[in-house]
């Protein structure tokens, strides 16, 4: 009994402190609005049950990136099945690609946020993984440790995504002015 | 958003992004995963019902048709059948890796492993069903040939159907399909044991 109300009270603060980072997270790996829903409730609910296991070997915050990434890996290759295994873009391929589309940059935040959840949604989910943990400021050995890669590939990794976002966004900058 | 607000000011753009928190409260947590529980045994009962109805129907066959290819055929598509049973029931209840143990690399690839040994799998499952249900319309339309001429040829027609589903057109597909993972998997592991340039920190 007395685990079952740690697991609550654990699960309670949890999603009060990261609701914002796990609805972002959610968006970045599932651009349908009935299906995030779906997937946000996954990940809530694969949390809650992992609480009862958690037994701080390693961070609370890399436990619960790790819960959420790897139930919204699941979703995406569930989602995706095997007919577009490849459609996933890699890092060279995001830097190749021209940009998504045309928006007027000046239009605001708004579109320069849709296009940012557009280009991380059309990447492999090892480099969502890299991409989303960046933006959420977590640091590279954090990094390292939600993702399994070794510190120097994860900086790597970082290096190119912000050459993607750069390349991207100032083409669409150009295109648009 | 001017072009300046790169790339760092997109974090304080990210961090922005309002959009709604779905709330869910321990008890509807609660509620969902016995939903799912539940869900998981009704998938166990019909997929046993689905395979446990071929036993009485191959047992019928064995009954009905006194010819020894039919019996010997019907005899082995009961062994395949419940070969595949175990298989299903030992495969579904082979646990995923630990969420919260496995960094997000290893449960990724473990993921597409899953996938591709499924696909893998298939044709070899395909077979094993197709052999048994090739000499069953042997059986029968050896038996039928008696009974009138025109119902052999039927039987054939859905054995040739049933030979190329089977044989040919789903084992070609899935194995395309497994190898398609297969690649995903090379390019995943050739990437993380390829550190390349350490990037700057910022």
């Amino acid at each position: 009994m007395d685990q079952i109300e740690s697991q609550d009270e654990l699960y309670q603060r949890v999603a009060q402190e990261y609701g914002a980072p796990l609805a972002r997270l959610a968006y970045a790996y599932e651009a349908d609005p009935e299906l995030r829903r779906d997937l946000s409730q996954e990940i809530h609910l694969a949390l809650w049950r992992s609480f009862a296991k958690f037994s701080g070997r390693c961070s609370l915050r890399t436990w619960i990136y790790r819960v959420a990434h790897n139930v919204a890996t699941s979703h995406v290759l569930r989602q995706t099945k095997g007919k577009s295994v490849r459609t996933f873009l890699t890092l060279e391929e995001a830097e190749a690609q021209s940009g998504i589309e045309d928006v007027e940059l000046s239009a605001g935040r708004a579109q320069a946020l849709s296009r940012l959840f557009a280009l991380i949604q059309q990447l492999d989910p090892l480099d969502r993984q890299v991409i989303l943990a960046y933006l959420e400021d977590l640091d590279g050995g954090s990094i390292a440790e939600i993702t399994g890669l070794s510190a120097a590939n994860v900086w790597s990794k970082i290096h190119r995504i912000k050459n993607v976002l750069v390349r991207r966004f100032h083409r669409g900058g150009r295109n648009a002015l | 958003m001017p072009c300046d607000e790169l790339p760092d000011d997109l974090k304080i753009l990210w961090k922005e992004a309002g959009m709604d928190q779905p709330m869910f409260s321990t008890d509807q947590l609660r509620a969902e995963a016995k939903k799912l529980q539940a869900k998981q045994r009704r998938d166990y009962l019909v997929l046993s019902v689905v395979f446990s109805s071929a036993v009485p129907s191959y047992a019928f066959f064995i009954y009905l048709f006194h010819n020894t290819l039919t019996r010997l055929e019907s005899s082995l598509a009961l062994l395949v059948f419940g070969y595949l049973v175990i298989d299903t029931l030992v495969k579904r209840a082979r646990a995923l890796p630990d969420l919260g143990e496995t960094d997000g690399w290893r449960f990724y690839r473990a993921e597409l492993e899953r996938k591709r040994n499924w696909h893998r799998g298939l044709p070899r499952r395909f077979l094993m069903l197709t052999v048994p249900l090739i000499l069953v319309a042997l059986g029968l339309a050896q038996f039928f040939a008696q009974v009138s001429p025109f119902i052999p040829p039927v039987i054939w027609s859905w054995a040739v159907f049933l030979l190329i589903v089977f044989a040919i057109w789903g084992p070609a597909k899935h194995r395309r399909l497994a190898r398609k993972y297969q690649d995903r998997i090379d390019a995943l592991d050739s990437a993380v044991s390829s550190t390349g340039q350490a990037g700057p920190k910022d």
